[in-house]
C-alpha cells in the first residue's frame, strides 16, 4: 500500500513537512504545491531535510507553483495537472495534509 | 478510474483553484468524478452571492459552469453551509431567513455523502488550506 502525500503549506509556517517525512513510507511519494514549494528554496533548511531523505524520483512539485515563486530546482520532478492526476492513480491513496 | 474530490477551502483560496484544475484534468484524461463534496469553508464556492474582482480568476463561477456542463454530482455539506449562511430555498424557509444563495446545480446534503463517495471512488482527493 503506497500513499501520495500532498502538502500545500509553507514549511516555514508549521511542521507539516517534517511530520509528513516522519510518516513517509519507502514506497510513498510527496507532492509539494502552493507555498509548500518554498521547501525547495536553495540553501534552505527544508531543502536540506528533503535531500537527506533521498526521495529522488518520489519527490514532485506542481510546475505552476514553482514558476509562480521563481523556484528552479533539479531536486524535484515538476508536474502539471494531468501528471498530478496520473500520480494520484499511481499511488494507492492520496493523503492531503490539509 | 473513479475520483471523489473534496474541497475544504473557499473559492478565493489557491487550493480551491487547484481542486478545480485537478477535476478538469481528471475528466479530460477520460476519468470519472463520482462526486464533488464541498465541506467546511468550501461551501462558500457554492454561494450565488460571490463577487470575484474582475481581474481575478473567478473560481466559484468556474465551479458552477464545470458542474453544470458535465452534470456532476456536487454536494454541499448542509451543516457547514447553514453555519456559513449558505442556504437553499428549503433551508431559508425552515429557519426563516430572508436570503437564498444556493442556486442550482448544487445539492445540500450530509457528511454521509462524502463517506459514500470515498467508498464508491477509486481515489478520494482532498483540497484545502492555502
Amino acid at each position: 500500500m503506497s500513499t501520495l502525500h500532498v502538502i500545500s503549506h509553507s514549511p516555514f509556517g508549521d511542521n507539516r513537512l517534517s511530520s509528513c517525512l516522519c510518516l513517509l513510507g519507502p514506497n510513498d511519494g510527496l507532492l509539494l504545491c502552493g507555498d509548500a514549494v518554498y521547501a525547495l528554496q536553495p540553501g534552505s533548511e527544508p531543502l536540506k531535510t528533503l535531500q537527506a531523505h533521498n526521495l529522488e524520483q518520489r519527490l514532485f512539485a506542481l510546475a505552476e507553483d514553482l514558476q509562480a515563486r521563481a523556484i528552479n530546482s533539479d531536486a524535484v520532478n515538476a508536474v502539471d495537472y494531468p501528471a498530478f492526476v496520473a500520480l494520484s492513480l499511481h499511488y494507492d491513496k492520496v493523503n492531503s495534509w490539509l | 478510474m473513479k475520483f471523489a474530490i473534496a474541497v475544504f477551502s473557499p473559492g478565493h483560496a489557491p487550493s480551491s483553484r487547484r481542486a478545480l484544475l485537478f477535476a478538469q484534468a481528471a475528466l479530460a484524461g477520460g476519468h470519472e468524478i463520482v462526486r464533488l463534496f464541498f465541506y467546511q469553508d468550501g461551501v462558500h464556492s457554492a454561494s450565488g452571492n460571490i463577487v470575484t474582482p474582475q481581474d481575478e480568476f473567478d473560481v466559484p463561477a468556474h465551479w458552477r459552469a464545470f458542474v453544470t456542463e458535465h452534470a456532476l454530482d456536487a454536494v454541499v455539506c448542509i451543516a457547514a453551509a447553514l453555519r456559513r449562511g449558505v442556504l437553499n430555498e428549503e433551508e431559508a424557509a425552515r429557519y426563516q431567513r430572508n436570503a437564498v444563495n444556493l442556486p442550482a446545480p448544487w445539492d445540500l446534503s450530509g457528511l454521509g455523502q462524502l463517506h459514500e463517495a470515498a467508498q464508491t471512488a477509486d481515489r478520494l482527493v482532498c483540497f484545502g488550506g492555502d
